[in-house]
């Protein structure tokens, strides 16, 4: 994978760099050809979750099919807000996939964020897990009649979890209860990012109930440690043939999410159609749908028009749920966003008080004095690093990243064979080993290498 | 004895695929360890779509070896540039580039590597040994179990900044404010994002450690540069990389203190099997625990620190197969590492849980034998890096830190392909280079930034299921060992700090110019 490079003696290397930038340049005139550099897949939750299983299992597969590089990037934070904030924002160029989820339908109704579905080209839906209901395997509730009793005797005693305040499995309980005729808020909901945490928190005792999908927990049933009371779905869930659905118990109530992917607006339509196509083999393939069965995900495929539907159908619903007046609690979280801040602030503030009343934040004794020279040394490292990030995006890292660092070793009086030869070798080489064998992204720009 | 420890040990040891495996990853492992910003999951995932294409063992044993080293040699720019080259080394940086500046870069690496060698089988043993009945161990912890947890990480990284405990509390705290950039977790909503949305993702702790240690050392560098003079290389004497002879010295090390060894390591092994805690915690509180428990005031500067070094190193990699311990039992993750091993097990039709111990013994017991085999490879091509560390920094200082540089800037933005996180590189550098003028440590920062977020997103949770009651923080008796404990490293730290914080000596002129320039 990397390709080795002999150093030539200095002197000899500026024909190296004209030949080997005539060759990149030559390369760049069949420009045609889609995708001719690596995709980025963003994925908006976190490694180890079930989306990046899903996108991790995708992006293998796409990368056999396209024949480049598909680099998952799990942009994650705000409940989704970063991860699709930047698939849609990112270069409708066709090398940006995002893995959309349902949280696309909610945040904008929550006020998080701008972006909908309507700032995405859907690509394939690729599955809808129902969302289910989990106790500890010594609880005492058999069913989800007993839990509503529960909740009905006590509100507000309860606790469960799942995912954040106002995630996908937290309105679907909370909408559960409401439809019950209870409280939406009658079970307090802990925010844990993650049906994993939850899970841990549940087996702790630290919590009541989880409420996430099926394959989330399949290990922990298996093992006997916890129970599914049902799931919120139309029919049983054929790999978890005994678990019953809350229809058989007397609630028509039914929710869960989805994940598929999408393109952001504006990507050529003969680039999104390859991508399509390409999708549509990888999810069809033997491969894909052994993985999807021994992990539990559903497999439920919808093209893009359909998956358009779909989404527009669940935000008008989601719309008119989170909307409602049961939900107003739901979008509200009792221990305001600045608290926590604003301990750590007064802390420091006290610390730092105490530290300039003692004087203790002089200047260490041993750390040297700031003169002229070296000042406008320690300025070459804000210029390399500013002109780096001015440039690269538009030049590439290969012309920027070279000429920077000669620049930087010029400067600081290395000879200048000495500096030709060390760029000239070291970024290439650095560009072999990280973007085409590490699979690192690097910026790309004008030689498009 | 079982056949399938048997059948196990045939097909771990007598398959060449195996062995190819090991070697591929291990090498793999110790670059990716070794250049900062290249983190041991990313890795990992960049690992997974070539353990597709293995049978399950060797995709195993490729994964399991190229954590194992990458954890250690995330020590080698640590000790000799001192830029951690994982989180997890951030927490003795300082001791580390210490004894290297004093001419011990050799010594301070092997015994990194004999003790990460020595802490990784100790992990294995403890995940053999005893895994199914410590992963009940993890069943206890709740909201403020995990609470209690990072404070207790926290307060060990005020308790080791040495002279000056007051300053590593500033520097936790500064770490922590950092951290509440973006939007929380808990509550989704925009802080101090000052309406850039790039800010929305907060402030990633890998950007913001490779500027606080990797920038910075580059700007202490260039500013006693001496222009024209060609000059000694970085912080590092390493005229003298001489591995094999230190090497006896560490072993003797590892025998003369086998209780300590064994204390770091099951710190590690306990830390590591907990959800949400890692290597990076295990190597704090391990070095917090051994800065407390000094035996000999007589020691040489020299020696102890190698000694905490060594508690440290043998935590994080002890860690590492504590987090195989719930991931194997429950199919829960310790850390994020494991996450993605869980992703790799199930393509391979191996669902984690208990009944993998009765379908499929010999993946079991064979995953047993790899992570023996994975440690006992680190040592040779550990010794070798080390090598290879010592001669590339043989370069002048005037070329290496330009290089230092470059690959400062490659790292954060590999991250996330972020523009923006080279702008977060950049700025931690300037504001780590001011902070290290004025004595502040920088380890606790990044623990401070790393812990911040699961710190608040617990608080809350335990707020939330109490109503607001401070009592649900020690109502169940988990929490209240805890507390209990981290009462005691208070107090015991309270005691030796009592008098004024360092003040430097003579009262150099302050510089009040432009050295604190921390915008950008």
């Amino acid at each position: 994978m990397i390709r080795s490079r002999s150093i030539r003696p200095p002197g000899r290397l500026l024909p190296l760099i004209l030949a080997s930038t005539a060759v990149v340049l030559a390369g760049c005139s069949g420009e045609e050809r889609f995708p001719d550099r690596p995709i980025m897949l963003i994925c908006p939750w976190s490694a180890g979750g079930g989306t990046d299983t899903v996108s991790r299992k995708v992006a293998a597969m796409l990368e056999q099919d396209l024949g480049v590089p598909v680099n998952v990037v799990n942009a994650t934070g705000g409940s989704g807000v970063t991860g699709h904030t930047r698939g849609a924002l990112a270069p409708p160029d066709g090398h940006s996939i995002t893995m959309i989820t349902v949280e696309l339908n909610m945040l904008h109704w929550r006020g998080l964020t701008n972006i909908g579905p309507d700032d995405f080209r859907p690509v394939m839906l690729l599955n809808q897990d129902a969302a289910a209901l989990f106790v500890p395997a010594d609880s005492p509730w058999g069913s989800i009649s007993d839990v509503r009793a529960a909740v009905a005797e006590a509100p507000r005693s309860l606790k469960a979890s799942g995912t954040a305040q106002g995630g996908i499995w937290h309105v679907s309980l909370a909408g559960w209860l409401d439809a019950e005729g209870l409280r939406a808020d009658d079970v307090l909901w802990i925010p844990i990012n993650g049906a994993g945490p939850s899970l841990d928190a549940l087996m702790s005792g630290g919590i009541d109930m989880v409420c996430c999908s099926l394959p989330e927990a399949s290990s922990l049933m298996e093992a006997g440690r916890v129970r599914c009371l049902g799931v919120m779905a139309e029919a049983r869930i054929p790999d978890f043939p005994d678990v019953p659905t809350f229809g058989e118990q007397g609630s028509d109530w039914s929710m869960g999410g989805w994940r598929g992917l999408g393109l952001p607006l504006g990507v050529p339509e003969d680039r999104a159609e390859l991508l399509v196509s390409a999708v549509d083999r990888v999810i069809r393939s033997e491969d894909y749908l052994g993985f999807m069965e021994h992990t539990g995900f559903n497999v439920s495929p919808a093209p893009p028009g359909e998956f358009r539907e779909i989404m527009e159908q669940f935000d008008r619903q989601m719309g008119d749920i989170l909307m409602g007046e049961a939900f107003q609690s739901v979008r509200r979280t009792r221990y305001g966003p600045m608290i926590f801040p604003i301990v750590i602030l007064a802390l420091l503030g006290a610390s730092l008080a105490v530290l300039l009343l003692r004087g203790s934040l002089r200047r260490d004794p041993g750390a040297p004095r700031l003169d002229r020279a070296g000042l406008a040394r320690m300025g070459l490292v804000v210029l390399f690093v500013v002109s780096y990030m001015a440039l690269a995006g538009q030049v590439g890292y290969l012309l920027s990243a070279s000429t920077l660092l000669l620049g930087m070793l010029l400067a600081l009086g290395v000879r200048w064979p000495v500096a030709l030869a060390t760029s000239a070798a070291l970024v290439p080489a650095t560009y072999q080993i990280f973007a085409v064998g590490l699979r690192v992204p690097l910026p790309w720009g004008w030689l498009g290498w | 004895m079982d056949p399938a420890i048997l059948e196990a040990f045939r097909q771990v040891l007598l398959d060449p695929m195996i062995w190819a495996a090991v070697l591929g990853a291990a090498v793999y492992g110790v670059f990716v360890g070794a250049v900062p910003g290249l983190t041991a999951t990313m890795a990992m995932a960049l690992l997974v779509p070539v353990t597709y294409w293995m049978p399950p063992l060797p995709a195993l044993a490729a994964v399991v070896t190229m954590v194992a080293c990458a954890i250690f040699s995330g020590d080698i720019p640590t000790i000799l540039l001192r830029i951690p080259g994982t989180p997890a080394s951030a927490a003795y940086a300082d001791i580390g580039s210490g004894l290297s500046s004093r001419g011990k870069g050799d010594e301070a690496l092997v015994t990194a590597l004999v003790f990460s060698v020595a802490g990784g089988l100790f992990g294995a043993v403890v995940l053999i040994v005893l895994g199914s009945q410590l992963a009940q161990v993890g069943t206890l912890f709740s909201p403020a179990e995990h609470f209690w947890l990072y404070v207790l990480g926290l307060t060990c990284a005020v308790v080791v900044s040495k002279d000056a405990p007051l300053k590593g509390a500033l520097a936790v705290l500064l770490g922590l404010l950092v951290s509440t950039v973006g939007l929380s977790a808990v509550h989704a909503s925009a802080r101090f994002t000052l309406g850039y949305p790039e800010l929305y993702q907060g402030i990633g702790f890998i950007p913001a450690m490779i500027g606080l240690f990797g920038v910075s050392e580059v700007l202490k560098n260039l500013l006693t540069l001496e222009p024209g003079v060609p000059g000694p290389t970085s912080v590092a004497d390493v005229s003298r990389v001489r591995v094999l002879h230190a090497l006896p010295g560490s072993l003797r090390r590892l025998f003369r203190r086998p209780v300590s060894a064994f204390r770091s390591g099951s710190i590690g092994a306990l830390i590591g099997m907990l959800p949400g805690a890692g290597a990076d915690i295990a190597s704090w509180v391990s070095l917090g625990v051994s800065s407390r428990s000094k035996p000999e005031p007589d020691t040489p500067d020299d020696e102890a620190a190698l000694d905490r070094l060594s508690d440290a190193t043998t935590a994080n990699s002890s860690a590492l197969a504590g987090a195989w311990i719930p991931a194997l039992i429950f199919g829960i993750p310790g850390d994020s590492v494991t996450a993605i091993v869980i992703g790799v097990l199930m393509m391979k039709d191996l669902r984690p849980g208990p009944e993998i111990f009765e379908k499929q013994p010999i993946i079991v017991y064979g995953l047993y034998l790899i992570f023996i085999l994975a440690n006992l490879a680190l040592l040779p091509i550990g010794l070798l890096a080390i090598k290879a560390g010592g001669l590339v920094l043989r370069a002048p200082r005037r070329i290496l830190m330009p290089v230092i540089l470059l690959f400062c800037v490659l790292g954060s933005y590999a991250i996330n392909g972020s523009t923006f996180d080279i702008g977060v590189m950049l700025a931690s550098g300037l504001a780590g280079f001011a902070l290290e003028r004025r004595g502040v440590p920088l380890g606790p920062v990044v623990l401070g930034i790393i812990l911040g977020g699961p710190l608040e997103e617990r608080l809350i949770q335990v707020l939330t299921s109490a109503d607001g009651s401070a009592i649900a923080f020690i109502d169940r008796w988990p929490a209240r060992i805890l507390a209990l404990i981290w009462l005691i490293l208070l107090f015991v730290s309270l005691g030796r700090g009592r008098g004024p914080d360092a003040i430097p000596a003579s009262a150099a002129s302050r510089e009040d110019s432009s050295d604190h320039s921390d915008g950008g």
